[in-house]
Order: structure tokens, then C-alpha cells, then sequence
């Protein structure tokens, strides 16, 4: 039956085809499967959605646990380019979003050449939306495949007060996030002033990662590997801050419509009570959402710099309050005691020219030179300290006395919790063979006495000042001020350096006579308008001369005289004398935070100072 | 002379054979249980239930086995005797269901019957396969005559035109398998040597810019020349690179057309040494060869131009991904590319495929049901799969040849060829090395018509087979 089957052989060259055909899809697969690994990752790119989960960042809370800052949700709106849906209906999404359609196509459409973007993971596609649009869009978002809503937490503030020490938050800038070592992404919020850029460790917390399945309309289906590589997010610390906030708020409203700041602290124990700086700003202008740019320029464009915290950056002369530290300073030096006396009449003859002083008791110990802040005292008793090793050789005097000052913290910055402290300005010898550099020794104690009260090239910040006073309340030592109280949880403790106690060489035997001074000075001296028959102020008034406008009204106390529980500073700008303003704020916030109300008798005080505006008077 | 039959059919029956079919059929309907497989579903709810894929995969294999079955009793003469009617029977149902054929994604390749769709053209195979091996073997048919040629041709053209007509490419494209069996039966060599030369080179005509390709051409021929030269061969070698590395850096610079005008000429100058030579006779071929090549390069690439854009996309995505719009024509490769590639060499493990279980692969249950085996079995399932196919078509290539009757071994190398399409065509395709062709992969996809016209070609073939001696 069969024909002879003359092309048998070729039944080789098929099996051959079958052969090379089948090693050929082995070495396909071999290829895509093994070998290459491009096809494995773009898998898993297409199919795992990595997704960070961020961190509640730590609230912040006041002395008695009031809450200061907070955390509220805000949506950014994330998208897959590669899984979008050519077709959506876009209108309807640029609607939703109040955007227009330009706005859209240049959103959607970022540089994708560039490694920040690529097509198949998720970018941002509009950020800081509110609840509100969130809730809308989260019922049409099963419309749109590719996108997808990222909560974020933004800070909200109950109170509209402290902005200065709280600072905000802003998104973190490219060097920062080079620097962080991966723990910043284009995007986040780092703390950028205040207590939030300071603490900004303690305060983020640590973001988690989270992989989840989607199918192939970019739904997420269920975890990854069921979650074994997902890692969860650690809340950031709770600050507890020494600030009272109803205090704060107290100084704030005082201070309106004034420029100047209030540094009020605990002298036991170095916390900061209230730091007001004004003017101010409500830190709610601030938070992340939408109109916030607008609200940042406006207040950068001002003319008073609300922006600026007075309490520490601001550098000015502290006037007549300074001459607490002369004096404190002659007496370890040993250049006067508590009971040297000085005529006064009613000036300062030297050289030919008379430095004013003003009508008052002759000036027979220190308390009464303080009472009534005779400069005449100050001036010889600087000059003493100065020329200790003779007229002609005042160097060595300056570089004592200019010891005490950094002793009592002045010329640097006190190291508080703070970003951007002013160190303010403490003339050493290099500083003035400096200023008058002619030929060394051209300088002499005269010309260097107006430091002797409070004025000149001395400069101090707010803070400095209120320390100052925190010292002679401890008569002799202080800790740094801060602002951290503690964190929780509280097995987390605030720096060393903040526990401290810095002593200060003065022998306390030193002090009564100034605390008497100061005592003085409220009950029958420059400030006894302000005296509070139950509570002992001990303060001091200064008048810090401006060159380019009204004085600056300048005052600092602490109280009660004998266990104090407050010290504290004031500074009014363009308030000329110590107890026009700078003095009734002062014991407004004493008796505030000691009797927690203002007595029926102070209240027209409390409301003159209220109402005063001294930014109209002095623009 | 029935039950004579049927124990010697039982006695000779080849069990490799068999055993092959029964594990793809097995490992088929594995991978379709976890392409359907959603967690939380209880196993005889998925398997007993007509109303997923699972169920009605079943239910089709039970059909399929029960038709095996019913095939190996059936006498083996039979099939001979009434090949033609079978072939007429499935060429009327191509017909049919052109007029009453029920429309499914633009083509009408369906009979809707109960519930159930029916696609002739899997049963054409069968039938072409018949009539082939019928004609083949009868005695006036010698396939040196044109007129045996064209017969044979016009067997399988004839389905290939009514498919067309559906229109559905891929399953049409199978039927060219018969040139397989034509090969094998002393079809003329060169014809073959010649159609392979000419898809090749109008492959090339699509990816690559003519001139390059005639550049190509015309340097094959002077080299071919070059190579009869005698004396001072090594110079001649050395003159050949110099002009190509030469024509080439020319090129690049945009000077195509001066290159190529100058390699004529050089080429007509080789042409005259040639002629002056003692091989005169090359001249002649190598000129038929070189004016059909360069044809078909220019043609294709004319033609390609001229198809509609998404008929350009399809051959885009084949020959140069990279100018195919990701999320369109691509997107069906790159998504079966990266769920086989996300295998890697072990495998997800069974109904762990994630891409799969997520609906990234289009089809997945059909022709991209290799994906599912790439993805959870990895390398070595995809070697497997491949290795049991070889196999397959090598054993069927060896019972061919051990049959007496030419009609059985022509039959053998019919089924071989529609088989070997379908395999390389189908895995080929997931894995971006042949175009986008929708055909099942057989005994795995999904698919009644499918795997019962496969059953019984198998089926067939093993009744053939365990007769041989009674021939």
C-alpha cells in the first residue's frame, strides 16, 4: 500500500524546526524570567503601590495641659500616570477641585525626564486639600483609576497666641532633604521657627511604609506579601511647654498695638512663662492649606515685622535696669559697698559737659542710687570698677567687669530652646580699641561711662534681661530659660543643660541691698505708680535712648521679693520711660499670674495699657 | 472484525501519546482553576458550578475524554472513508456561520448553541487535516504535478479564505501548518528556501529603511563574487571591509542614495569580473534572488506605510516596542511580558500569580493562559510546558513516521503542523516574539471547541496509530 517514501530524510529537518522553535521560547523565557530583571520590577511597579504612612507629628501642650498646637487632616491627591483612564471625564474631577483645566493638564503632566517623576509611581498631583474637598472627590474617586488621596496631618492652634515660640511648618526645601539622609521626601513639613524647628526630632516622629496590592484599574485589592514589609508609623513626641497660656495671651493683648516684647520666667527653675513678642500674628495664618502663601507674604511684607521675635532677636540698650549689675559688680570687685554714697546734683559734671539726672534724694547707699536710678551713682561707681587699676589704665577693669556680664549671661545667646537667639552686645577692650582706634589707650573710663547706666553700645535681648532678673531674685544663680517642661511619655527627658544651675560669682551677700533697691523702687521710686499693696515687686525701670525716635520704655521685676515665683522683662518700643508702660505690663503680668485677676483698682490701668497705641503715634 | 479491531487498538495504543495529552489537559485545567481562583471560594463550588469557567472547562474535558474514548472504538477506516464528508461537513459550518454565526468582538466565528458557543473553525482543522491526508494518499496524487499542488493548496486555502471572512487572522494562519506536511512529502525545497527568504527579508523591510537593506543585499553578492576570487584573495577580503566600513560611516552621515548608486556600480563591475571568470553560472540566480529580495524589502516597507494605524501598531509592537503607545496596542505585551517575567525562575507558586489574579493580562484564561504558567510556575514551568509540547510533537513526528499506510503518516505530520503553530504562535506571542495572534494554546486555553477538535485529533491519531500493523 505504502509508495516509496522518497523524502523520508526531511522528517529530520521538521523535527529540527520543532527543536530550534522550542529552544527558541526557552531562551525567550529565559530571558524575561531569569536573566533580565527589568520585567520582574516593572511587575511589581505595576502592581505594589508604596505607600507612606506618616506620622502624627507631637502635640504641644502648655504648663497645665492645655492644648497649644494640634494636628488636622488635610489630603494630598496622588496619581498613577500609567493608570489613568484616557477617557475621564475631567470637567467633572477639575470641578471638584475648584482647578481649571490648564491648571489640570500641567498637573498631570510633570517632567518626566526628570528622576524625581516617573510614569508609574505615584506623584503628587495637588496637594493640601481640605476635609471638605476630600469628601466630595472620596465618592467619585472609584471614576478616576490612577488617583488616589494621602491623608497628612497640618498643625491647627486652639489659641491664637504664641506664634513666635511655636513657630510653623513649611515644606522641606531640597538641601534639606539632601542633608536628611532619606528622612525627608519632596513634600513633607519639617518645623521651620520656633519650638517646631527646634524640637523638630522629638516632634516628627518616624514615618511607616506600607505595600499594597492593586489590580489592574489601580484599586487596591489587599496588602502585599500580606503585609510582612510594612512597617508602621511612630507618632512623634508630645511637648510639654512651660508656657502658661493664658499668661501669653494676657502679655499679648497688652502688647497690642505696640512694638515690643514680654520675657516672663520661673526663676526656680528657668522656664519660660510667657514670651511675647508684638506685634504678632495668629499662627492659625500659617497652617498648611491652600491660602497660606498668600497669608506668609502679606505678613513678610509688613512694615512692623511680625515675623521678627522681639523677645530674643531684637538687640537693645537696656537702660537703667543695668545698673543692678554695676552695682553688683563693684561690690565683688570691691569697688564700693552697699553703703557708698554720691552727691547728685541733678547731674554729671565731667570734662566740661554735664550728664543729665533727675530731681531726687541724694543718693547716700545703693538702694536709694536704685530707687531713684540716679545716673550720677552709676556713672562714678562704672567709672570706679573701670579705672580700679588707674585712669590710665582702664583694661583691666572693663575685661572684669565685662567677665560679670557673661557671667550673668549677657554678650551670647543664653541657649534657649529657640532658633536665632541674639547674643546682644556686651563692649569688651577689643571692642572699643576698635571704635576708637586712633592709638590704643585712646579710650578712657569717661568715655565708656554711659554703659555705666544701661545705655551705649551695651545691648541686651528681652530674655537676657528677664534672666538678669531671674538672678538677683535666686540672688546668684539662674538656669537657663526654656520652654520645654517635658515630653511625652515622660521617660523621654528635656536636655541636661536646662537642669544646670549656673551660679554667678556674686556673693549673695551682695544682693539684699539691690533687692532692696529694687524693692524701693516699686514702693515709693520710678515705678511706685505700680506698686500692689499684697504683692512685694522688686523692680527696676529703664529708659533706653533712641537716636532715631521716642525712647524705648524699659522695665524688669520679679516678685514675690522673698520666694520669687516670676521674673520678668519688659520692652516697649517708643515708650520713653520705664513706668509709662514697660512697668504698669509688668505688674499687670505679675499680679496676673500670682493672683490669676487684676484688682477692681488696677482695672483702668490695665485697660489705658490695652488701649494705647503706640504704633500710630510712632510709625 | 469490529472487536478484532478494538483490542489491538487497546493493545497498540501508544501510551506516551496519551500520557502527554492527559497531563497538558491536566495542567490546562490547573491553570484555569487559578486564573478563576478568588480566595474564600470552596473547591466544589468552583469545580461543580457551570457558571464559571471552571465548571464549564470541566465539563468539556469530560466531553473530550468521553469522545477519546469513543474515538479509539470507532474503526480506524473510517477516517479515510469519509474524510472528504467531514471536510465537506466543517467547510459548510464555515460557511453558515458566516450567515448565522453569532458575533463575538467583531468577528462571527460562533454558533450559540444552549447557552454554549461552538467555533467551526477548530473543527475545520480536523477536517482539512482529513482531506488532506485523504487526497495525499490517493493514487493519481503526485505532488511533483502542479495540478496535485494546487489541489493540496486549494484544500487549505479554501478554510483559510471562509476564516478570513469572520474575519479572524490568527485562526486562518494556522492552516498555512499544511505546507508542514507538503514539506515533508517533497514540495519543492526552493520554494520554501525562497518564501523564507522573502518574510525575511520583508520583516527586515518593515524595521529598517529600504536603502539599507538593498545596501545589504547588494554586499552579500559582491562578497559572494569576491569569494571566487582566486589570486590575492586576502586583498580582495581586505578592499570588501574597507568599502563596508567605508559605505557604512557614509551612510550614517546621510549620503544613502550616493553609497548606494556607488555600490551598484561596483556591483555590476564584479558582475563583469565574474562574468570573465569560470562561474558564469551563479550570475543568474544570485540576480533572481537579489531583484526578488529587494522587491519585497521596498514593497513591505511601501505597504507598511500605506496600512492603517492600527494595523501598524500591531506589527509596531512586534518588531519595535518602542515606537508603540505604551497604553495602547503595547499594552497587552508589556503586561503578558511582565507577568510571565515576574515569575522568575521558581515561580510565585500555584494560585499565587498576583498579575494574573489581578486582571493585568487581557484574555488570561484564552490565549494568554501561558502567562499564568510564567507567573506561578517561573522558568522552570515555562521549560516544562514548552519541553511537554516538544515532546508531543516529536513523538507524533516519530508514530508518523512508523505508520505503513501514507495516509496515516500524512495525517500524523497534518495534525503535527496545526499543532506546532498553535504552540509557538501562542507562547510566542506572550512573550513579544511573534506578533499579537489570538489562538489558543492547545489543551491549556479555555475554550469547548478547542480542546474537543484537539481531543479528537489526538484522538484520531492514537486510532491511526494503534493500527498501524493492520494496514
Amino acid at each position: 500500500m505504502a509508495t516509496k517514501d522518497m523524502y523520508k530524510s526531511r522528517s529530520r529537518i521538521i523535527q529540527g524546526v520543532f527543536i530550534m522553535a522550542a529552544v527558541l521560547l526557552v531562551l525567550s523565557a529565559l530571558n524575561i524570567q531569569v536573566i533580565d530583571p527589568e520585567y520582574r520590577e516593572r511587575a511589581q511597579a505595576t502592581t505594589v503601590n508604596k505607600y507612606t504612612l506618616y506620622p502624627s507629628r507631637g502635640l504641644i501642650y502648655d504648663r497645665n495641659g492645655k492644648l497649644l498646637v494640634i494636628n488636622n487632616a488635610i489630603y494630598d491627591l496622588k496619581v498613577v500616570y500609567k493608570q489613568l483612564d484616557p477617557g475621564m471625564d475631567t470637567m467633572h474631577l477639575c470641578q471638584i477641585l475648584n482647578i481649571d483645566r490648564k491648571t489640570f493638564e500641567k498637573n498631570i503632566k510633570p517632567n518626566f525626564r526628570s528622576v524625581r517623576y516617573s510614569q508609574s509611581v505615584p506623584f503628587v498631583f495637588m496637594s493640601k486639600i481640605s476635609a471638605r474637598t476630600c469628601a466630595a472627590l472620596q465618592e467619585v474617586l472609584y471614576k478616576f483609576p490612577g488617583f488616589s488621596l494621602q491623608l497628612r496631618n497640618v498643625r491647627g492652634y486652639p489659641h491664637q497666641n504664641a506664634a513666635h515660640v511655636l513657630g510653623y511648618l513649611s515644606e522641606v526645601n531640597s538641601e534639606q532633604i539632601k542633608a536628611s539622609d532619606g528622612k525627608y521626601q519632596g513634600g513633607d513639613y519639617i518645623g521651620s521657627t520656633g519650638l517646631e524647628a527646634y524640637y523638630e526630632e522629638e516632634l516628627r516622629g518616624r514615618k511607616g511604609t506600607k505595600f499594597i496590592l492593586k489590580d489592574n484599574l489601580g484599586r487596591s485589592v489587599g496588602p502585599f506579601k500580606g503585609g510582612a514589609q510594612d512597617s508602621a508609623a511612630v507618632s512623634g513626641l508630645d511637648l510639654i511647654s512651660s508656657l502658661d497660656i493664658d499668661l501669653q495671651a494676657y502679655g499679648e493683648s497688652l502688647l497690642k498695638n505696640k512694638k515690643g516684647s514680654i520675657v516672663a520666667i520661673e526663676p526656680k527653675t528657668g522656664e519660660v512663662l510667657a514670651m511675647v513678642s508684638a506685634p504678632a500674628y495668629d499662627p492659625n495664618l500659617l497652617t498648611i492649606n491652600r491660602d497660606r502663601g498668600k497669608a506668609y507674604s502679606y505678613l513678610l511684607q509688613d512694615s512692623l515685622k511680625p515675623f521678627l521675635d522681639r523677645s530674643i532677636m531684637a538687640e537693645y540698650p537696656p537702660g537703667s535696669i543695668f545698673k543692678t549689675l554695676v552695682a553688683l559688680a563693684g561690690m565683688e570687685e570691691g569697688t564700693m559697698t552697699a553703703n557708698t554714697g554720691h552727691a547728685c546734683s541733678g547731674g554729671y559734671l565731667y570734662n566740661g559737659t554735664v550728664r543729665g539726672c533727675h530731681n531726687h534724694a541724694a543718693p547716700y547707699n545703693v538702694e536709694i542710687a536704685l530707687e531713684h536710678s540716679c545716673n550720677t551713682y552709676f556713672f562714678q561707681e562704672f567709672r570706679k570698677l573701670v579705672d580700679q587699676n588707674g585712669f590710665y589704665n582702664p583694661e583691666p577693669g572693663l575685661d572684669a567687669f565685662v567677665d560679670y556680664c557673661y557671667q550673668f549671661g549677657l554678650g551670647q545667646p543664653l541657649g534657649i530652646d529657640l532658633p536665632n537667639e541674639s547674643d546682644g552686645n556686651v563692649p569688651t577692650t577689643d571692642y572699643y580699641d576698635r571704635l576708637y582706634p586712633k592709638d590704643k589707650g585712646s579710650w578712657k573710663s569717661p568715655t565708656i561711662m554711659s554703659v555705666g547706666i544701661g545705655q551705649g553700645e551695651i545691648q541686651m535681648t528681652t530674655l537676657q534681661m528677664a534672666n538678669l532678673s531671674a538672678i538677683i531674685a535666686n540672688r546668684g544663680y539662674y538656669y537657663v530659660p526654656h520652654l520645654v517642661r517635658g515630653f511625652r511619655p515622660a521617660s523621654v527627658q528635656i536636655a541636661p543643660r536646662f537642669r544646670e544651675k549656673k551660679q554667678v560669682p556674686v556673693s549673695p551677700s551682695y544682693y539684699p541691698a539691690i533687692v532692696d533697691g529694687m524693692r524701693r523702687v516699686v514702693r515709693t521710686g520710678t515705678a511706685a505708680l505700680v506698686n500692689i499693696p499684697d504683692i512685694e515687686i522688686c523692680g527696676k525701670t529703664g529708659t533706653s535712648q533712641n537716636p532715631h525716635g521716642k525712647d524705648h520704655s524699659v522695665f524688669f521685676a520679679f516678685a514675690p521679693k522673698d520666694n520669687p515665683k516670676i521674673a520678668i522683662a519688659v520692652y516697649v518700643e517708643h515708650g520713653i520711660w520705664g513706668a509709662s508702660y514697660a512697668a504698669p505690663i509688668a505688674s499687670l503680668m505679675i499680679e496676673k499670674y500670682l493672683k490669676g485677676d487684676i484688682a477692681e483698682d488696677r482695672i483702668a490701668m490695665e485697660n489705658e495699657m490695652r488701649d494705647a497705641d503706640l504704633i500710630a503715634d510712632n510709625p | 472484525m469490529s472487536n478484532r479491531n478494538v483490542a489491538s487498538g487497546l493493545k497498540n495504543l501508544d501510551w506516551i501519546t496519551l500520557s502527554l495529552y492527559l497531563s497538558l489537559v491536566a495542567i490546562g485545567w490547573l491553570m484555569i482553576y487559578a486564573v478563576s481562583y478568588e480566595e474564600g471560594q470552596g473547591f466544589t463550588e468552583i469545580v461543580f458550578s457551570l457558571d464559571n469557567i471552571v465548571g464549564k472547562q470541566t465539563m468539556f474535558i469530560g466531553v473530550s475524554l468521553t469522545m477519546l474514548l469513543l474515538l479509539l472504538f470507532i474503526d480506524w477506516n473510517f477516517w479515510r472513508t469519509f474524510a472528504y464528508l467531514i471536510y465537506a461537513v466543517t467547510i459548510i459550518m464555515l460557511f453558515l456561520v458566516l450567515i448565522i454565526g453569532k458575533e463575538i468582538n467583531n468577528a462571527t466565528s460562533w454558533f450559540a448553541i444552549a447557552g454554549f458557543t461552538l467555533q467551526p473553525s477548530e473543527f475545520a482543522k480536523l477536517g482539512t487535516c482529513l482531506a488532506m491526508s485523504a487526497y495525499l494518499s490517493t493514487y493519481s496524487t503526485q505532488i511533483s504535478n502542479l495540478k496535485s499542488q494546487v489541489t493540496a493548496i486549494g484544500l487549505f486555502l479554501l478554510p483559510i479564505i471562509l476564516i478570513l471572512m469572520q474575519p479572524d487572522a490568527g485562526s486562518a494562519l494556522v492552516f498555512t501548518s499544511f505546507l508542514i506536511v507538503l514539506f515533508r512529502e517533497g514540495f519543492n525545497a526552493n520554494v520554501y528556501i525562497l518564501g523564507i527568504s522573502v518574510t525575511v527579508v520583508s520583516v527586515l523591510g518593515l524595521v529598517f529603511n529600504p536603502v539599507y537593506i538593498l545596501f545589504g543585499l547588494a554586499l552579500l553578492a559582491i562578497l559572494a563574487m569576491v569569494n571566487f576570487q582566486k589570486r590575492k584573495k586576502l586583498y580582495w577580503l581586505l578592499g570588501f571591509l574597507t568599502y563596508v566600513v567605508l559605505g557604512i560611516s557614509a551612510m550614517t552621515q546621510g549620503l544613502e542614495i550616493p553609497v548606494l548608486a556607488i555600490t551598484g556600480v561596483v556591483l555590476v563591475g564584479m558582475t563583469y569580473l565574474q562574468y570573465q571568470g569560470r562561474r558564469r553560472d551563479i550570475i543568474k540566480p544570485m540576480y533572481f534572488l537579489l531583484v526578488v529580495a529587494g522587491f519585497f524589502a521596498v514593497a513591505s516597507n511601501y505597504t507598511f506605510n500605506k496600512l492603517p494605524r492600527h494595523q501598524q501598531d500591531r506589527l509596531n509592537v512586534w518588531l519595535q516596542p518602542s515606537k508603540a503607545d505604551p497604553r495602547g496596542a503595547l499594552y497587552n505585551v508589556i503586561q503578558s511580558k511582565n507577568t510571565i517575567g515576574s515569575g522568575g525562575l521558581q515561580g510565585k507558586g500555584f494560585l499565587e500569580g498576583t498579575m494574573t489574579k489581578l486582571n493585568y493580562v487581557p484574555e488570561q484564561s484564552t490565549d494568554f493562559i501561558f502567562c499564568t504558567v510564567g507567573e506561578e510556575q517561573g522558568f522552570v514551568g515555562t521549560v516544562g510546558i514548552v519541553g511537554l509540547f516538544l515532546l508531543f510533537l516529536l513523538r507524533i513526528t516519530v508514530i508518523a513516521e512508523r505508520q505503513r499506510a501514507d495516509f496515516s503518516r500524512y495525517y500524523a505530520y497534518s495534525f503535527a503542523g496545526i499543532l506546532f503553530v498553535h504552540f509557538f504562535v501562542n507562547i510566542g506571542m506572550t512573550m513579544g516574539l511573534v506578533p499579537v495572534i489570538g489562538i489558543p494554546l492547545p489543551f491549556i486555553s479555555y475554550g469547548g471547541s478547542s480542546i474537543l477538535a484537539f481531543t479528537m485529533m489526538t484522538g484520531i491519531l492514537l486510532s491511526l496509530d494503534s493500527n498501524r500493523l493492520t494496514a
